[in-house]
């Protein structure tokens, strides 16, 4: 033990004694090893995360994520997220991912699970694979929902919002259950599919709202979600030069109100127990060329509602007639014009009722603006990569309609303005992710 | 006169200038590499299809159930460019939104990134079920080179 000891020290006296005195040497501060002689995580262990702060400046009272109207714009946009995987045997994979996400009223930054599951390999081949995922997977929706809360792997700040809305996104993000997947690889592509039974997490209070209007939602009741099923199939070709996508969900749910409607109660809501369908499709189409990416999704939604008649008021099934199908979609170029920097244009539409684009009848009926149940999106953006971890955002819109505004951002029933339909906003964000 | 001479010289000395650079650059864009494997890798040659599932981080066993450990340069590394361009047939950005989606959804892992060629062929050599990528001159025994078909 002491001879060791003894020999360290050794040189140091050496160097007192024969060597000629040299310049001021500052006690060195304690090194980390470099990365790469890092000692070795166990099993693969794999540890990422990133952190997300956005600022949104809008114009003509309309707020996006916080009160972005003001003269200072909104800081309310913050994205937070760690994840960990493991895989402990060739064929196991564990992975789990806790993020925060602050985002105006709708999302007020609290800590929980994003998703978190087993995924064993069945069978993989040189050309196949086949496997089963049990936990809280992300709910594989068109070519953006599975990472989108991680900015790296947006085409943009706000991902095109008449597909993945953000005000009623709690029932898209994720959901527990069961997921089977696989693949084929050939020379001509691969095809790969995903498809679960799962439960959905939450709905929100912005779902509850545009299922059962803001009246509907205030009144006491239970929603039962009956089940999710989910799938995607895409075709790539060349490992993403051309990605073609179809994705297909339907959710059951079904509520029932605290009290049942009694005419004389106005209290009381005018429907009583019923169900849901919700079956939304999305069509995905993207080109990958070394300078530029095109792309492009549809979406059709349809809404349907079952009973909620009530014996006891005549007339009751209100929501039965308000059956619906909303319609989206956008064009998006994307330009690469060094690694470092590139910048992007988008048209994104959406239309909350196909058969009523215009929201007249919705205007007759509701006496609500027509051009709440619209939005035509402009949007040109830049994204500068400081460095592989860290990069910078800029966007621009012109919104004509307010189809996928915020209630709760934008609640003239809790005193704010009424939302105009012609506005603007400008959007900074940086981002860090390792 | 003088001037003619000058704009003539000028115009040469350019032409020359970027002749060398672009000889340069072509010199080191194509300074061969190969596929490099740990030595107890069994395969010694694979097909385009799943070299490129490797690299996509999509296929993750040798056909002898090994681990397979994928080991990448920087996406800004000439060589990664290369390599992915010529023999995945992707280009770098495509590869990291690929991983990225793996990884951020929890369906997959990401490759090990090593920053100096050294490196590569360190850890190829030392780490089972390795797969990685190296300059042909760089290249000794204590690697295997995998022959693409």
């Amino acid at each position: 033990m002491v001879l060791p000891a003894f020999l360290s020290t050794c040189p140091a006296l050496a160097d007192k004694t024969a060597e000629p005195p040299k310049p001021l040497q500052l006690p060195s501060l304690p090194q980390l090893p470099k990365l790469s002689e890092m000692p070795k995580l166990p099993q693969n262990l794999q540890i990422h995360g990133f952190f997300s702060q956005g600022w949104l400046k809008s114009t003509d009272n309309n707020n996006v994520f916080g009160n972005s109207s003001s003269a200072s714009g909104s800081f309310d946009f913050r994205e937070i997220g760690l994840n960990a995987s493991m895989r402990p045997l060739t064929n196991l994979q564990f992975s789990a991912q806790m993020m925060s996400r602050t985002a105006g009223e709708g999302s007020p930054g609290n800590i929980r699970l994003d998703y978190g599951f087993i995924d064993y390999t069945y069978f993989t081949g040189e050309a196949s694979k086949l496997g089963i995922r049990l936990g809280r997977m992300k709910t594989p929706l068109g070519l953006y929902n599975d990472t989108r809360d991680v900015a790296f792997t947006r085409p943009s700040i706000l991902l095109p919002q008449s597909i993945y809305f953000d005000r009623t996104r709690k029932l898209a993000l994720a959901a527990d259950g069961v997921h089977l997947y696989g693949e084929y690889r050939s020379d001509l592509g691969d095809i790969s599919f995903q498809a679960g039974v799962v439960r959905p997490l939450v709905l929100g209070s912005e779902t509850e709202v545009a299922l059962l209007g803001e009246r509907g939602a205030a009144l006491p009741g239970h929603f039962t979600p009956d089940g999710l099923f989910t799938s995607r199939v895409m075709y790539e070709l060349d490992e993403g030069r051309i990605r073609l996508g179809f994705s297909a969900s339907q959710l059951n749910m079904g509520y029932s109100p605290e009290y049942s409607p009694t005419p004389t109660d106005p209290k009381h809501g005018d429907f009583g127990a019923g169900s849901f369908r919700f079956t939304p499709l999305i069509f995905s189409a993207q080109y990958n060329a070394e300078k530029w990416s095109l792309t492009s999704e549809y979406a059709i939604r349809h809404l349907e509602y079952h009973d909620f008649t009530s014996p006891s008021v005549p007339g009751s099934a209100t929501l039965d007639k308000q059956n619906f199908t909303g319609e989206s979609y956008y064009f998006q170029g994307v330009y690469r014009f060094t690694p470092a920097w590139e910048a992007f244009a988008r048209y994104d539409v959406l239309y909350t009722d196909r058969d009523d684009r215009s929201g007249k009848k919705w205007e007759t009926v509701t006496k609500q603006p027509a051009y709440s149940r619209f939005a035509k999106d402009i949007t040109v953006g830049l994204r500068w990569n400081l460095t592989p971890h860290f990069m910078l955002r800029a966007e621009y819109h012109h919104v004509n309609g307010t189809g996928w505004l915020s209630t709760l951002d934008n609640s003239p029933a809790r005193g704010d303005p009424t939302p105009h339909q012609h506005w603007d906003l400008f959007s900074i964000l940086g981002s860090y992710r390792f | 006169m003088i001037i003619k001479i000058n704009v003539a010289r000028f115009v040469l000395v350019t032409y020359l200038l970027t002749a060398l650079l672009f000889w340069a650059g072509s010199a080191s864009a194509t300074d061969s590499y190969e596929v490099i494997t740990n030595p107890a890798v069994t395969e010694k040659t694979l097909s385009k299809t799943p070299l490129r599932a490797i690299f996509g981080m999509r296929l993750q066993t040798w056909p002898d159930g090994t681990a397979i450990k994928v080991f990448v340069m920087p996406d800004d590394a000439p060589l990664h460019a290369a390599f992915s361009k010529e023999k995945l047939n992707v280009f770098p950005y495509q590869l990291r939104s690929a991983w990225d989606r793996l990884v951020f959804s929890g369906t997959g892992q990401a490759p090990e990134t090593v920053t100096s060629q050294e490196e590569m062929l360190a850890k190829v050599a030392s780490t089972p079920g390795a797969i990685g990528y190296l300059t042909k001159s760089r290249i000794d025994g204590r690697v295997n080179v995998l022959q693409i078909k």
